[in-house]
């Protein structure tokens, strides 16, 4: 899988870019426009992420060019100005997602990945992790082959978790991917720890080991290490 | 009152006294002009009346001359001379009245050492009728004039006034976050043109610094929200580290509930900015109960965790002209502020009626000043972790709609209740409707 990171913050890219090595894509990443306008010409790539801000050009102009080129690339747009205009704009144009800065590493994870998966064509649309097979388009979730029955939260919970699979998660990093950014409960975190509880449970009763490990003070891990 | 009425009205004022007053002048003036005649024309007829006596040594009848009293005497007795002149009231035959006379008395010795006294008297009516006659012509002329000239000031000025009204309603119409200029028209009046040519200066002056506000605002932000995410990503890259221990894990939490403490501060006070600037300028039809629904079940985790009751009560189904997105913060802030400082098995209880819409929660009393709950960086001690900008993120957008935000507390109820969703931000479908639902699942 080949991911262009198109980002003109230095540091920020070299965190990206290191997480999602981590997943084993290839992530390239560029800072300037007219870099990533040379890149998208020269090669193919699964999924782009995009900073609309460049300092020498929009964001905006790369999913323009990409379009240009009739191409299958999944985009996703990463912005620090949280105005409407800009995403509108850059979902009309044809970009798949919109991330506002400051965003959570395993949150833009979990999104290339969707992408990706929504974009892999061949029909192997599953998503496996050892024992737990998820169909996401039914939202249907086995584990040893028997039929789990998830809220529509714990679902989501459960992709997140794969999405970032021997990753620590934060608690907050959660709650705002199953809530968003008004989660600003001051006990919000025990009720995460209560769904996170209730995932567990409903895994277990079917069969399926225990995956999640809490980190203490910090978060949590979904891992079979 | 308008400055033409103010000045029509000074006009007027000054033009009756000065007539007032210059027909008073006028009218001393002509009678004495009048008096000056009839003395020298009595003169005359004295000097004419003397020559004759002086000639003739008769009393002539000069009655039958001049056609008025003249009354000659001789008399034996010569005195020194003496002559005066004076008003009089007698007896007019001719009028069957008394009536103001004129009367020159003379007494003195003609030239053949016989002493006589004439006493001439011309009536006054004659000229006092004349100069009542004048007057009213005058009076005439000058209510003519003045009516004329009051008239002509106020449509003179109202035409040379409406290049200024129209800079007026221009302005009156003119917003400064719309991007086009201010536009007035040139008129051939060179103050005018001058205050125009000075406020167009102005409105260009002020149209630029608040641009520059908000490239600030939105670059500030900008510059903001990039090291915030590269402290944030290099926290999450931190922490996946297999060899940390547990006062290493601590350190890192705290310092990311402090990263996202800033940048929820900042997105807060972006928001309240925006507003503040209009920004949200784009309004459509926004279906108050539907919010409130998609709201509710957004936190329907949180609210069953918290074993909370939600009742629901929706009289009208209440559409409003509003932003979408302010609408659906506006909603959620408050139901999150209910939910947040609500006690465990607490209620929540959500009217929407016609014009208002009310949020009311079990919780603990209120230790603060409930004056100061829509000011920023208000903080309940229950949860010094909120960042504060909730509830005057609520009081922005309801003044911006011209709505009224109150809050009341009684026997362990806290209501915040929004009033004034105003007719023209609204169009009611009567439609009558109750349900209450109590999502309490437990």
């Amino acid at each position: 899988m080949k991911i262009l990171l198109i980002e003109d913050e230095k540091e920020l890219s070299c965190s990206i870019t290191e997480y999602l090595q981590k997943e084993s894509y290839l992530c390239e990443a560029v800072l300037t426009f007219d870099d990533a306008i040379e890149k998208i010409n020269m090669y193919q790539y699964d999924c782009i992420i995009v900073d609309i801000n460049l300092p020498d050009g929009s964001g905006l102009n790369v999913i323009r060019a990409l379009k240009k080129n009739k191409s299958e690339t999944g985009i996703i747009i990463i912005s620090a100005k949280n105005s409407l205009d800009d995403k509108v704009s850059g979902l009309g144009i044809g970009a798949d997602d919109y991330l506002t800065k400051p965003f959570h590493l395993p949150e833009l994870n979990a999104r290339v990945k969707s992408i990706i998966r929504r974009r892999s064509f061949g029909g192997i649309n599953e998503i496996v992790f050892n024992d737990i097979r998820i169909l996401p388009e039914e939202m249907e979730v086995t584990v040893n082959g028997n039929s789990l029955d998830l809220t529509k939260k714990e679902y989501a919970l459960l992709i997140f978790f794969i999405s970032n699979k021997d990753r620590v998660l934060t608690k907050e990093s959660i709650a705002e991917h199953l809530w968003g950014d008004e989660m600003d409960m001051a006990d919000s975190f025990d009720f995460i720890y209560t769904h996170i509880k209730n995932l567990r449970k409903k895994i277990m009763e079917k069969g399926g080991e225990d995956y999640i490990r809490t980190i203490y003070g910090m978060g949590y891990k979904f891992t079979d290490r | 009152m308008k400055l033409l009425t103010r000045t029509s009205r000074y006009y007027l004022l000054i033009s009756v006294v000065v007539f007032v007053i210059s027909g008073l002048i006028f009218f001393r003036l002509l009678h004495t002009i009048f008096e000056k005649q009839l003395d020298e024309t009595l003169f005359e007829e004295k000097l004419l009346i003397e020559e004759t006596i002086n000639f003739s040594d008769s009393v002539p009848d000069f009655r039958s001359v001049f056609g008025h009293m003249i009354d000659i005497t001789i008399v034996n007795t010569s005195h020194v001379k003496t002559e005066y002149i004076r008003d009089t009231l007698m007896y007019d035959r001719d009028l069957g009245s008394f009536a103001a006379f004129r009367h020159l008395f003379v007494e003195n010795t003609s030239v053949k050492h016989k002493g006589y006294t004439i006493n001439i008297y011309k009536p006054l009516s004659d000229s006092e009728k004349l100069i009542t006659e004048i007057i009213l012509i005058v009076v005439l002329v000058f209510i003519i004039l003045l009516v004329l000239l009051v008239w002509a000031n106020y449509f003179i000025a109202r035409r040379v006034w409406i290049p200024f009204y129209r800079t007026i309603s221009n302005l009156s119409h003119y917003e400064i976050n719309q991007e086009k200029p201010l536009s007035l028209m040139k008129t051939d009046i060179y103050e005018f043109n001058l205050l125009n040519q000075a406020l167009a200066k102005m409105s260009k002056k002020i149209q630029q610094d608040y641009i520059n506000l908000k490239e600030f605002n939105e670059n500030a932000s900008h510059e903001l929200l990039t090291p915030i995410s590269v402290i944030k990503s290099k926290l999450e890259l931190l922490i996946q580290g297999e060899d940390l221990d547990e006062q290493q894990l601590q350190l890192i939490s705290s310092v990311f509930d402090a990263t996202s403490r800033i940048s929820k501060l900042n997105q807060g006070l972006l928001l309240i900015s925006k507003i503040e600037n209009n920004q949200f300028a784009q309004a459509e039809e926004v279906n108050m109960s539907q919010i409130i629904d998609i709201t509710l079940e957004h936190f329907e985790e949180i609210i069953e965790h918290r074993k909370i009751v939600i009742t629901k009560k929706y009289f009208h189904e209440v559409i409003l002209n509003m932003n979408r997105t302010l609408a659906e913060i506006l909603i959620t802030n408050l139901i999150s502020n209910a939910i947040r400082h609500n006690i465990a098995s607490g209620n929540i209880e959500i009217i929407l009626t016609a014009d208002s819409f009310s949020v009311t929660n079990t919780g603990q009393h209120l230790k603060t000043d409930p004056a100061g709950l829509f000011e920023r960086f208000r903080k309940s001690e229950s949860n010094p972790d909120s960042v504060g900008l909730g509830l005057s993120i609520v009081q922005k957008i309801a003044n911006l709609y011209q709505m009224k935000v109150t809050y009341t507390y009684s026997e362990g109820l806290h209501k915040l209740k929004i009033f004034h969703l105003t007719p023209s931000h609204k169009m009611l479908i009567h439609k009558e409707k109750e349900n209450s639902t109590p999502s309490d699942k437990d």
